[in-house]
């Protein structure tokens, strides 16, 4: 279980909310996972997270 | 003006946010602000928003206090005065309707925030108090000015301390309060997935809200929410996103409702064997009761039911809590009391055998009940019998407690079920023949001169009942 601190909105909490939000939400989140994802590939091989 | 050193006494319940901090000095309720909150806090006086929601009394009445009223040696950049609250509650006492309306205040607020540019930095149930059947918004320290681009912050706290709960009982019929009542945070997404598998996935909000919402935070648990905030402005995140977020909320509350369930108590008022004569002689009894002193300012109805004897006493009080076990119960009263436009009835969820304790920090960021009941007059209509017969509490300890929920000189209105009636009667079926040989009236109202003096006594016309007014422990 992941306890969270006061007024820390939680990672997680933050990107939920775009998909909660309808069609264009879920955009936000596909482009958002995208980013991260060329990010990866980009920073590879140098930048192991 | 007073010049004796008045004590400052801060609140228990008022720290997770160290920019600001609520006191109390004597009978005001104040709030202190550091320079950040205090530029909010102007900030938040020019809106229109905000004095609007003053106005119609969703957000408590606030002010700057006057210098002459802040203690020297209190560190802040400003301190405000708030209205005085007649009763605090907590969500875990509240019932299922009375947990929406809160929600839907608190979803309200926000969208009239966001479009003054303003919104709130956390979503928590405890944000709301009531005036009687009306919900009220205290948390001035929440409201800081909206950064565009990003989520809202208190999303996750909302989910766990008003939406879980709202959805374990509307979809699973589980009553939240014991849920609410044992965490102070609030209901963790990974403690409420495990309940919803199979078809239940499908029920509205438990898709998006729980399972995805856990799912999320697992995965997200190493990122942090500067990056995270980051990322969402730059994928394009904006104002209009969030408002639709939160309107999705509140139609997803508005979806949300209570199961009927079969209720033992809800019935109680038809079945519980009084004649029309009997009603009129209480009512009386009680209205003499609270008509003969001073005004109470609070009082006490334990065990309320439908009501009726609350309704009767804010006719002569200032306040009224209304409490009662069954949470169904609860709920069918508040709605009632909500179409009357009620402000000075609050019902509660409370067993009177196991009452709130205290919670949080150190057991007292959340006051207990009996350190927050402090009645000048209390009925106990018709539930001495279910104490001491029902839950095997010894008479003497229930007249104890009945002393303790009073302020000193405070009036006792107490109904003695005679062990005849048909009410005891069934309780003491239920139970091994000739435990309670003590449960005599003549027993009963020894115990009750004992520790105090009785002033009025009535025999119901049914002859199994008899009334008592008492001043205890003086």
């Amino acid at each position: 279980m992941i306890h969270l601190a006061y007024l820390d909105a939680g990672s997680g909490s933050l990107i939920v909310q775009a998909v909660v939000g309808g069609v264009a939400g879920v955009a936000v989140a596909a482009k958002l996972y995208w980013r991260r994802l060329v990010d990866r590939f980009r920073r590879q091989p140098t930048d192991q997270r | 003006m007073p010049t004796a050193p008045v004590r400052v006494r801060p609140e228990p319940a008022s720290f997770r946010d160290p920019t600001n901090r609520v006191f109390h000095v004597g009978d005001e309720v104040l709030r202190g602000l550091d320079a950040q909150a205090a530029e909010h806090w102007r900030a938040l006086t020019a809106s229109t928003f905000f004095p609007a929601l003053v106005a119609a009394g969703k957000v408590c009445a606030t002010e700057d206090a006057p210098p002459t009223l802040v203690p020297a040696g209190v560190p802040w950049a400003a301190v405000l005065r708030h209205e005085r609250i007649p009763f605090v509650s907590h969500p875990y006492e509240w019932s299922f309707t009375m947990l929406r309306d809160a929600a839907l205040l608190h979803t309200e607020i926000l969208r009239a925030a966001l479009a003054d540019n303003f919104t709130t930095k956390d979503g928590s149930a405890y944000n709301v108090q009531w005036h009687g059947a009306q919900p009220v918004f205290i948390d001035i320290g929440s409201f800081e000015p909206v950064r565009d681009g990003e989520p809202w912050a208190g999303y996750r706290q909302f989910c766990q301390t008003v939406l879980y709960p709202l959805l374990l009982t509307a979809h699973l019929g589980v009553d939240f309060q014991p849920w609410l009542r044992a965490q102070v945070d609030g209901i963790e997404a990974e403690q409420l997935r495990p309940l919803f598998d199979g078809t239940r996935r499908l029920r509205p909000g438990v898709l998006t809200h729980l399972h995805l919402h856990g799912a999320m935070q697992q995965r997200n648990a190493a990122a942090s929410t500067t990056d995270v905030r980051a990322q969402l402005r730059a994928a394009g995140f904006s104002r209009e996103l969030l408002l639709s977020t939160v309107r999705g909320i509140e139609k997803l509350l508005h979806r949300l409702d209570r199961r009927p369930t079969d209720s033992h108590w809800a019935d109680y008022q038809r079945t519980c064997g009084y004649s029309a004569r009997d009603r009129t002689a209480k009512e009386q009894f009680v209205t003499a009761a609270l008509t003969a002193g001073t005004r109470p300012r609070l009082v006490l109805d334990l065990g309320a039911n439908d009501g009726r004897y609350s309704r009767l006493a804010a006719a002569y009080a200032d306040y009224v809590v209304a409490v009662e076990q069954d949470p169904a119960v609860v709920d069918d009263l508040y709605r009632a009391l909500r179409a009357e436009g009620q402000h000075r009835v609050l019902p509660l969820v409370l067993d009177l055998a196991d009452p709130s304790p205290g919670g949080g920090w150190r057991g007292v960021e959340r006051a207990g009940f009996a350190e927050r009941a402090d009645a000048d007059a209390v009925l106990a209509l018709a539930v001495v019998h279910h104490l001491a017969i029902g839950r095997n509490v010894p008479l003497p300890e229930v007249v104890d407690w009945l002393a303790g929920l009073t302020a000193p000189g405070a009036t006792v209105v107490v109904e003695f079920v005679h062990p005849e009636d048909p009410m005891a009667r069934r309780l003491l079926a239920n139970k091994p023949e000739g435990l309670f040989p003590d449960y005599r009236r003549d027993a009963f109202e020894a115990l009750l001169a004992a520790r105090g003096q009785i002033t009025d006594r009535l025999e119901l016309p049914s002859g199994t009942r008899t009334l008592y007014r008492a001043v205890l422990g003086d």
